[in-house]
């Protein structure tokens, strides 16, 4: 028992999210040093499709295992749960572990409820002390981490987007096709009548090789909307902080942080941010750091390669004259 | 559709926040309390409800009784009935020792159709609590709801995913946490806010729900922390000073410098 560990791997029209792959590389050193398996667990209407996605092949884990029936056609948070507890039920896996995607996020406080377990939420770290599995996020107070762990069994938790890098198995998981048991109800109290593929672009965020991103330093709504002007100059994507999500500034998933996007460019460029740890613990990765503020005790001008003391609103409109006067 | 029930939660105000610098746990007796944004949302959704349906609208919080001034708030902008959910054995509870304290309340309110809830807190950001009070209830849950309408004893929602906008027909009752991007937000009614104020809410503790300590609060938490660390910052590294246009003439060379920006 305990034998195995399960990452969602989230599916849907024929791909698999690739957030489900980035949680594989903390979750398959983890399986590996505690003799566990790693299963990667997809939910489809079509095994046949499913099991011939080309990234299954290199998926870091030890087995992909497949639940297949017409009903989990369209996600529903209902059934795709309770397979999920049912399948927990019988295999009694060490941990469940979710991406923090949209149904990741919905699913695993409907298993952790059923099963009456412990559920860590947007844990961007895993690391082994012993036997004790411990999971870091961000917590209350300056630029402080707190460890976690879970005294129930299965452990869960849901992983923070793009927090690891996604890593190829050099050996191919086996690929099957996992049976639920016959007297398994296949209902919902959900039926999906009509669904319209969202226009917005998927976010280039976290995978962007310059993010420029605003605080609430930029002071006005007027200043991210000629932040974004500069993004497009210099071909770059824009990411903001959760206060300005929180002011209705920005949608999202534009948010950079461990409750939001984790990036990792080659050059971060961050305008009126003070640093927060939500914020910092999302882009400390990126290649070369600028910080853009007046204050130069701010966390992230510490923490910058080049702090430029300066307004952040002034900033960006002089480097938008300069540079449209060098391109004329 | 004749009760809607809307679980709303106190946050700190940003900047009020004060931390024990020994535990690092949030002394949130000390914070002053706001009602958390992402609720207005849930209840404005109720206020709708009730605007079509004629529906009671329960509203009910867990937390300290400072907690009190936003249910009176809820009942400003049209809620009927406040419940507060306080016992100091429900003190550091994680989202299954909350979901567990908040299904218990709820199912005492049956019959009920909906109950709302933001799609988080601005503090615990977990999202967690409604799909696994709605776990913990058997009832369906869906979350980042834009808009609801009632067919018969069925729910029409229509949520967003990562992937689409969907139109969704659930049984009821059912659990919907509700986008915090909604069109319009109603003020509260003066008159509603002099009437609260000589309301008090109902106030249940565990021992009124029914509910053994060992499931409670810290002690019934699943999830526990095992330390807490502040993390080091790098060394500082070089510092511009001058004016905008100085640094942002500097800061081009050094992208071109780069290969960042040509022209």
């Amino acid at each position: 028992m305990e034998e195995i560990i399960i990452a969602y791997g989230e599916y849907n029209n024929g791909k698999l999210h690739p957030a489900s792959l980035e949680i594989l590389t903390p979750l398959y050193d983890i399986a590996e040093r505690l003799g566990k398996k790693l299963v990667l667990l997809l939910l489809t209407e079509d095994f046949e499709r499913a099991q011939s996605l080309p990234e299954l092949k290199k998926a870091l884990c030890h087995y992909v295992w497949i639940v297949s029936a017409p009903e989990l056609k369209d996600y529903r948070d209902d059934l795709y749960s309770e397979v999920i507890i049912e399948l927990s039920k019988r295999e009694m896996p060490y941990g469940v572990f979710f991406p923090a995607t949209f149904q990741g996020m919905s699913l695993a406080p409907r298993i952790a409820g059923a099963l009456q377990v412990g559920l860590c939420a947007h844990v961007n770290d895993l690391k082994l002390e012993g036997d004790n599995l411990l999971m870091f996020r961000p917590t209350y107070g300056d630029n402080i981490i707190a460890s976690l762990y879970s005294t129930t069994i299965p452990i869960m938790a849901t992983l923070s987007l793009g927090a690891f890098v996604i890593k190829e198995n050099p050996f191919s998981p086996q690929i099957s096709k996992y049976e639920m048991p016959p007297e398994f109800k296949w209902q919902s109290k959900m039926k999906i009548r009509k669904s319209k593929p969202l226009i917005k672009e998927p976010s280039r965020l976290s995978v962007a090789k310059i993010v420029l991103a605003g605080g609430m330093g930029l002071k006005t709504k007027e200043n991210l909307a000629l932040l974004r002007e500069l993004a497009k100059v210099l071909r770059a994507e824009v990411g903001v902080t959760r206060p300005l999500c929180h002011a209705g500034w920005a949608k999202e998933e534009e948010m950079i942080g461990v409750s939001g996007v984790s990036v990792r460019p080659k050059l971060y460029i961050g305008f009126g941010i003070s640093g927060a740890i939500q914020h910092t613990l999302g882009m400390e990765n990126s290649e070369f750091i600028i910080a853009v503020n007046t204050d130069k005790e701010a966390p992230l001008v510490k923490m910058a390669h080049l702090s430029l003391i300066c307004d952040a609103g002034e900033l960006i409109k002089s480097l938008l004259k300069q540079l449209s006067r060098e391109s004329n | 559709m004749d009760k809607v029930i809307v679980c709303i939660k106190g946050v700190p105000k940003p900047g009020t926040v004060k931390v024990d610098p020994e535990t690092h746990t949030l002394k949130r007796e000390s914070a002053e309390l706001i009602l958390n944004p992402m609720d207005r949302s849930a209840l404005e959704m109720a206020m709708r409800l009730k605007d079509k349906y004629n529906c009671e609208v329960v509203v009910i919080t867990m937390g300290p009784p400072n907690a009190v001034p936003l249910l009176r708030e809820a009942y400003s902008l049209g809620a009927d009935k406040m419940i507060l959910l306080s016992d100091r054995l429900f003190a550091g509870s994680d989202t299954l020792a909350t979901s567990r304290v908040l299904a218990r309340a709820i199912s005492n309110l049956k019959p009920f159709s909906l109950v709302l809830m933001g799609l988080k807190s601005i503090d615990g950001e977990t999202a967690q609590v409604p799909p696994e009070t709605a776990s913990l209830l058997g009832l369906p849950s869906v979350t980042n709801v834009k808009q609801i309408s009632v067919e018969g004893e069925k729910v029409i929602v229509v949520r967003e995913t990562d992937y689409s906008e969907e139109e969704i027909e659930v049984d009821l009752p059912a659990v919907l946490s509700v986008t915090p991007y909604l069109d319009y937000y109603r003020p509260p009614s003066f008159k509603r806010m002099l009437e609260a104020r000589k309301l008090d809410p109902l106030i249940l503790s565990a021992q009124d729900l029914a509910l053994p300590e060992e499931l409670l609060g810290l002690k019934g938490s699943p999830t526990q922390v095992h330390s807490v660390f502040e993390k080091k910052i790098m060394e500082r590294g070089e510092i511009w000073e001058g004016s905008p246009e100085e640094l942002a003439k500097r800061l081009i060379d050094l992208l071109k410098e780069k290969e960042i920006f040509k022209n």
